[in-house]
């Protein structure tokens, strides 16, 4: 299995976070947000909300009309001289770019950073089958020797120290090199740029899909990207259906918004658009283009009206930047490659809430993701609907809360609407509580009531409310 | 493969309430914005300069070819150039860019040569079909002329543009080169913040970006 199916335990991984991860991430965070605010200010927030008013509405015309744009899409690069393929979910797409592979006897494979590749666990695979995988953004290359997964979709080894690089790379690449970031940069370009040259295979993604023209858009800074796609004599490109725009004036729009959300950036450094393979012989870049248009999942998303528009997501990382539980725990706690406010939105959905449902939860609803989003998501909306759906289920999934739990609620629903319950109750916890009280407060209690505990303690059971409330109001009185 | 295009579309027709032949709307006119007004032309290749400026890459105008010449000669030099490659289009050619170098003492490269000889220049020469003043950005198309390992392999990109390449913004850019099959926006040099937030420069593509303004034949 290509795809995660062990429950993530957002909880109890959020009980292992060093505390160095809250310091990297909130320098980095800051960082970005700071340049991104500047950005938003030289516009002028009229124009700003006017961008983010027309990302929402065009891509939420794409994914209601994505039939028609797929099809659209892939007679364009059909016609251009590319390879459609057509992935129902990840073991297929692994399947396809493995056979890809295959027919071209590759040995190594060079990749740049794309988040639909680590939804599906393609290097996993390709490993599998004895073909060398070799990420190039510098971020994602430090994580690979490290044996992790990024810590951040748009910086994947922004929790690592230049040290700890300088360390790695001596390790795993036998080169000593000073801890600085230009000098450990040129070990990595030195050695990606032997990789270029002699991979067989260049995979990447799509941060937009043109309809139009079938064109394959990535937006990069460091120059790997177009590597991948330029150097390799074959071009695979994984791209979700969600990623499709229906035209070139839609990307006029979205380019404005990707990079100042992202990284605060006007534009990145290399914004590339790729219809089909190289048209002559004498041009030079891949002689042969595949394109794998991934479901995975999407198109179940797609049939929740609540739930929709986490397909408008362009994983501009905005949302992870601003939340105050992904500051405080960063990328890895999610257990899922895409972390903080839309990871959770698109984790839930994709990996099922048997699985990921718990993430629905990882999250405070103060709506600061909201705000941010370049397209306008409803994310803590959805998020409200996905917990629904954990805890009572709906017409795509049963529900998954522990039946305790359940039956819990509706206890306690019975309990507060009837007085003499809500009285008996009041009087039993006193008791109750009498043996694992400590000081004020209730450090440890059995489970499940642990969740709590585990995390903080639990003020002692002082009164029952409404003795206390008429205590209050005399008190409130006072003597007169 | 088949089944699975079929099953992924009837899927996506079922959640959407969509049947194959089923109309589909424009784009709604609020998802469009609008285009910019470009300045007069001299403005506007100040604030090219001024953008790719603070983006770490160098301008320069020339007025003559004794210009052209010179600044290369002062290009090979700080940069150390020993072999180049360059764009064959008739615009380069015209200008002799090659020419130049080669009398300068570099050994030309054939951008047409192997993968392996072109990423040994340290110098690459390509023109550029579009610019776009707001971002500081340059649009590069691709053909047999224009190959694409020019701006990318060597460590040095030299892009000498016209005046006449300048647009307005995004939208007019796109649609001239929509149906070109293959162009990039350059924006600076490569760049990488993702060692502790540092900014370094030329990752895997070009460390240095010079942009020149061609007034000469």
């Amino acid at each position: 299995m290509s795809q995660a199916t062990v429950p993530i335990d957002f909880r109890t991984n959020a009980q292992h976070v060093p505390p160095k991860m809250p310091a990297a991430v909130q320098k980095a965070t800051a960082k970005f947000l700071g340049t991104r605010a500047a950005l938003v200010e030289a516009l002028g927030n009229d124009l700003w909300q006017t961008l983010r008013q027309a990302s929402h509405d065009l891509r939420l015309h794409a994914i209601t009309h994505l039939d028609h744009c797929l099809e659209r899409a892939e007679r364009a690069v059909i016609k251009a001289g590319g390879h459609v393929h057509w992935a129902r979910d990840a073991a297929e797409a692994n399947r396809i770019v493995l056979e890809i592979a295959r027919q071209h006897h590759v040995k190594k494979v060079v990749k740049s950073k794309s988040m639909a590749t680590e939804e599906i666990g393609l290097n996993h695979a390709m490993e599998a089958a004895g073909i060398q995988v070799i990420e190039t953004d510098l971020g994602e290359y430090i994580v690979q020797l490290k044996g992790m997964g990024p810590a951040h979709i748009v910086v994947p080894a922004f929790h690592l120290s230049k040290e700890e690089i300088a360390e790695l790379f001596r390790e795993k690449l036998g080169v000593d090199a000073p801890a600085e970031a230009e000098k450990l940069t040129q070990v990595a370009r030195m050695k990606l740029r032997e990789e270029f040259l002699s991979a067989g295979l260049g995979i990447s993604g799509g941060n937009f899909l043109v309809a139009e023209t079938g064109t394959i858009v990535t937006v990069t800074n460091e120059g790997n990207g177009r590597m991948c796609t330029t150097v390799p004599p074959v071009h695979v490109a994984i791209v979700g259906i969600d990623k499709i725009v229906p035209d070139w004036e839609s990307l006029t729009v979205l380019l404005k918004v990707l990079a100042r959300s992202a990284t605060g950036q006007k534009i990145t450094c290399y914004t590339q658009f790729i219809s089909g393979p190289a048209r002559t012989e004498a041009e030079t870049g891949p002689k042969e283009l595949h394109l794998v248009l991934l479901d995975n999942g999407r198109s179940r998303i797609l049939q929740s009206p609540e739930c929709r528009e986490t397909l408008l997501c362009i994983r501009c990382g905005a949302c992870l930047n601003i939340c105050p539980v992904f500051n405080n725990v960063g990328g890895y706690t999610y257990g899922y490659p895409i972390s903080g406010p839309t990871g959770m939105m698109f984790a839930s959905q994709i990996l099922g809430a048997e699985v990921a449902g718990g993430l629905a939860f990882a999250s405070t609803l103060c709506g600061a993701c909201n705000d941010i989003c370049p397209v306008k998501i409803p994310i803590t909306e959805i998020l409200l609907h996905l917990r629904h759906r954990v805890v009572e289920g709906d017409e795509q999934e049963r529900a998954v809360a522990p039946s305790l739990l359940r039956a819990g609620a509706r206890v306690g629903s019975v309990a507060l609407r009837t007085p003499w319950i809500y009285r008996l109750g009041s009087t039993l916890l006193k008791w109750f509580q009498a043996p694992l009280k400590h000081g004020g407060w209730l450090p440890k209690l059995p489970p499940p009531l642990n969740r709590w505990t585990m995390v903080r303690p639990l003020p002692v059971f002082a009164s029952d409310f409404r003795a206390w409330w008429r205590t209050r109001s005399r008190e409130a009185k006072g003597p007169q | 493969m088949d089944s699975a295009r079929e099953e992924i579309l009837t899927k996506v027709r079922a959640s959407l309430g969509r049947g194959p032949g089923s109309p589909v709307a424009p784009v709604p006119p609020t998802a469009r914005v609008k285009s910019r007004t470009p300045g007069p032309l001299d403005a506007e290749i100040e604030q090219l300069f001024i953008e790719i400026g603070k983006l770490n890459g160098t301008t320069r105008r020339l007025v003559s070819k004794d210009d052209l010449k010179s600044a290369l000669a002062d290009l090979v030099k700080a940069e150390a150039v020993k072999k180049a490659t360059c764009w064959t289009t008739p615009d380069l050619t015209t200008s002799d860019v090659a020419g130049i170098l080669e009398a300068l003492g570099v050994k030309i490269v054939s951008p047409q040569a192997d993968k392996h000889l072109v990423a040994e220049c340290e110098l690459g020469v390509t023109g550029v079909d579009a610019a776009l003043p707001e971002t500081g950005t340059l649009l590069l198309r691709s053909s047999p002329e224009r190959p694409r390992v020019v701006s990318l392999l060597p460590r040095v990109h030299l892009a000498i543009l016209r005046r006449t390449v300048l647009r307005a913004d995004l939208h007019q850019a796109f649609a001239e080169a929509k149906d070109a099959g293959y162009c990039v926006l350059v924006t600076g040099p490569s760049r990488t913040s993702d060692i502790e937030l540092t900014l370094t420069l030329g990752v895997h593509g070009p460390k240095s970006l010079y942009a020149w303004l061609l007034d000469a034949p």
